[in-house]
């Protein structure tokens, strides 16, 4: 019975949030839908970290640069591809059936920023038919760019290992963010790159109209995604993969002594996790609506290990809901108090709480603290029953020694 | 840039000669059955100084790849950028003015030595501990704080060199709490993956600090005075002084070089603090227990020399190191408490240049990266983005460093 508490509490809980944006009603609607739609983020990146260093024991802390790859490719793309059914003569543009395929210039840093397109719009005089190719083909492509980088760190990371891992990619997450602020003609720096929401012209699901800013259709979207990617990674770490990818984590040399194929799957579980955090910051871009190069700071990067370590990081499950635990926590802390005249400004203290709990999980429970809960359920009466197979065994071996 | 066409055509040439002779050379070196440890980088530069023309007689006659050799092709490597670079672009002000290309190295030089005073601090942890400490930049943070509430708002008009003691007090002290309390379980098989679990575990202190700091000192940049005035210096005389010249918070030297005073006095601290420590670690006797610690650790105990402590011993004093860097360039700096994000970088950097556990490499590897962005920040056309690109130069270095001879310029062989 106690080892299906977790799956029980777990379908409970999946339910619970199926149901949840559908018959909660109180006024603070917009808030909490916002607050579970960014936990569903950070529970992805979490997970999928835990799945990169908890599972095949590769520390990077470049795990944001996938997710802001993800991010600016599908705002670039939403920026600065259109199509339109006459030649601009202005941008550059590629002739595609009866429609031209058009790419803007840069469009740099200006308030309103004058591209050669609206040169193009001011000669037509609003007789030429001007759209914007379908966002989602933005996220399959910031998907596939999260995942050709990882492809390339994942290839140039092989030989390193432990400290030289984390220190390259903390380099290659830095130079990204480098790039990406320096390049401002380019992705506006500081300024940010504005996204269009991910339905910009509303939806309509079984006869109920939502526009661009309801917050129901996009949480269905990161829901799904978010079950999208948890599925898929229990599923490797169901197969062969999982199986494969520990032995890289325990001894790799012994690994590929026996057998396995340590370089392929070192760089396969790159590109998984980079994809599955490319898509996630993607999806989140057109939620948020502006991205900045700061979403990839080491603050982010801390957010997202001290989840996956206090969830606990050899489980994704227990990273995906320590992630959410904890992001919850975050916000519920964030209101300042006053004791006598002292006023403890809270969204700095919980940070500060925050550090001092991931040490201490790593110090004192260094799985985590969901994941020996979920464990202790699962695995309760295993003991019990290897004794009590063991003990059948030897007496049926008895048995067969007396029947001689 | 006048001809941008020259200087990326010769850098793309460069670049492919370069992973040509990186990627080909270690193969033929291993099928002519010899060491090709520092195949890929004697390669990579000979490819990338000489293309072809080089390449192919290095494949040929396959030399031992010396030290030498690596440091030729090197320089020819870099003084073909730079010529490529001045062809290209003729007005920029690094090939018209021979003032600010000397101003430029001597600065670049005055601050890769207190690159180097940083670097060393975590040089030492994990020369000692195996360790690479992602919280050595909160350190830097703490140090320099700690001199700023020191001199100006705990006790206004405190000497300098209190404030300065105070910081290494209190790095020293910071340092060695946490090696006890979260470091010792690493030592005895408690940890299933001691490097891992350090590196999370300082990645968490760094967090921890940080925040810590601003939450007790508040967001907003702070700025310590300059440590002393110049005494003001004319010479050879005060109508002509083409010598040497002061002001109170500047020198000049040869009309050319200026150098701000507390860049300057830093530099000195740091040379100073790099003599005491050399002094330290190859003289007295806990500076050799942690060298022998750092080469034998077995045959260090065999000796009655108790490993824990010089762990902890290590770990304390490379947090000084880094407090006292960051105490000796509050006075030139705002001051922050994520300031320390990009000084750590930086020795994550050098450090990896120099040879992780090396200290002639991390002081060697200070110079190479505070040369690399004087002249990065001073060259670039585009201010704005040169500024914007400084983290970037560091950790191109580092990505060459780790593909290339991932042991660094003075690293030992694990």
């Amino acid at each position: 019975m106690r080892r299906q508490i977790p799956a029980i509490a777990g379908s409970l809980a999946l339910g619970f949030l199926a149901a949840f944006p559908l018959v909660y009603g109180a006024a603070d609607y917009d808030y909490i839908m916002h607050l579970w739609i960014t936990a569903f983020f950070y529970a992805i990146l979490a997970s999928s970290w835990a799945l990169l260093a908890g599972y095949a024991g590769q520390f990077s802390f470049g795990h944001m640069a996938f997710m802001a790859l993800g991010a600016y490719t599908t705002g670039l793309f939403n920026n600065y591809f259109y199509l339109t059914s006459a030649a601009t003569g202005t941008c550059f543009e590629i002739p595609f059936g009866s429609w031209y395929f058009v790419v803007l210039d840069p469009i740099g840093i200006s308030a309103t920023p004058f591209s050669c397109l609206d040169a193009a719009r001011e000669a037509w005089a609003g007789n030429v038919v001007v759209k914007k190719p379908s966002l989602w083909f933005g996220i399959l492509f910031g998907i596939l760019v999260g995942g050709l980088f990882g492809w390339l760190i994942g290839r140039l990371v092989l030989r390193l290992r432990a400290a030289y891992l984390a220190l390259f990619t903390l380099g290659f997450s830095e130079i990204l963010r480098s790039v990406l602020s320096a390049e401002l003609n380019i992705t506006r720096g500081q300024a940010g790159l504005e996204l269009d929401p991910l339905f910009p012209n509303g939806i309509t699901i079984f006869g109920a109209v939502f526009d661009a800013t309801d917050k129901l259709p996009t949480y269905y979207v990161m829901f799904a995604l978010f079950l999208a990617c948890i599925a898929i990674m229990l599923a490797l770490e169901r197969s062969r993969f999982g199986l494969f990818v520990r032995s890289l984590r325990e001894d790799e040399d012994a690994a590929a002594a026996l057998g396995v194929h340590t370089v392929r799957y070192k760089v396969l579980v790159f590109v998984v996790t980079s994809m599955i955090a490319a898509a996630a910051g993607a999806v989140q871009a057109h939620y948020i609506g502006i991205i900045t190069p700061n979403i990839l700071i080491i603050l982010q990067m801390a957010l997202v290990v001290a989840m996956a370590v206090v969830g606990g990081l050899e489980s994704i499950i227990a990273a995906a809901v320590g992630a959410m635990v904890l992001y919850f926590l975050l916000e519920f802390l964030r209101n300042s108090f006053t004791i006598g005249d002292v006023t403890v400004d809270m969204t700095t203290w919980r940070l500060v709480f925050f550090g001092a709990l991931v040490m201490l999980t790593l110090r004192f429970q260094r799985n985590g603290l969901l994941y020996p809960l979920i464990e202790s359920c699962t695995r309760s009466g295993v003991a019990e029953e290897t004794v009590a197979k063991r003990v059948a065994g030897a007496s049926a071996s008895e048995d067969a020694e007396a029947a001689k | 840039m006048e001809f941008p066409l020259i200087f990326w055509s010769v850098v793309l040439w460069m670049i492919a000669w370069g992973v040509i002779g990186g990627v080909v050379t270690p193969r033929v070196f291993l099928r002519k059955d010899m060491d090709i440890s520092n195949a890929p980088l004697a390669g990579a530069f000979v490819g990338a100084a000489s293309g072809p023309l080089g390449l192919i007689p290095l494949w040929h006659f396959a030399p031992q790849t010396t030290n030498r050799w690596v440091l030729l092709s090197a320089v020819g490597t870099v003084l073909i950028l730079v010529t490529a670079f001045a062809v290209a672009d003729p007005d920029n002000v690094c090939v018209t003015n021979g003032d600010l290309v000397a101003s430029q190295i001597t600065n670049g030089l005055v601050m890769g030595t207190i690159y180097g005073l940083m670097a060393m601090g975590l040089t030492l942890i994990f020369s000692i501990l195996r360790v690479v400490n992602f919280a050595h930049g909160e350190f830097y943070m703490i140090g320099g704080m700690m001199v700023y509430y020191v001199s100006a708002v705990w006790l206004p008009g405190t000497p300098p060199v209190v404030a300065v003691l105070a910081a290494c007090a209190i790095t020293f002290v910071i340092g060695g709490l946490f090696e006890r309390i979260f470091l010792t379980p690493m030592y005895d098989g408690r940890v299933e993956r001691p490097i891992e679990y350090a590196v999370l575990v300082t990645f968490g202190l760094a967090f921890f600090l940080q925040y810590f700091v601003q939450a007790l000192a508040g967001a907003s940049p702070v700025k310590a005075r300059r440590f002393f005035d110049f005494p003001i210096i004319r010479l050879p005389s005060a109508e002509d002084p083409w010598l040497i010249k002061t002001s109170k918070a500047n020198l000049t030297l040869f009309d050319t070089v200026s150098i701000s005073n507390p860049r300057f006095t830093a530099a000195v601290i740091a040379i100073l603090v790099l003599l005491v420590l050399l002094f330290f670690l190859y003289r007295t006797w806990y500076g050799k227990a942690l060298r022998a610690v750092s080469q034998d650790r077995q045959a260090a105990a065999v000796t009655g020399i108790d490993p824990h402590r010089m762990n902890m011993l290590a770990f304390a004093l490379g947090g000084m190191l880094a407090g006292l860097s960051g105490a000796v360039l509050v006075q030139a700096f705002s001051w922050v408490p994520q300031v320390g994000m990009l000084p750590a970088l930086r020795s994550f950097v050098i450090v990896v240049l120099g040879g992780l556990g090396s200290l002639p490499g991390a002081f060697v590897g200070g110079l190479i990266v505070g040369l690399v962005e004087a002249a990065g920040t001073g060259c670039i056309p585009d201010p704005q983005r040169a500024a914007s690109y400084i983290p970037a130069y560091g950790m191109i270095i580092l990505t060459l460093t780790l593909l290339l001879k991932p042991t660094g310029l003075f690293g030992r062989k694990e």
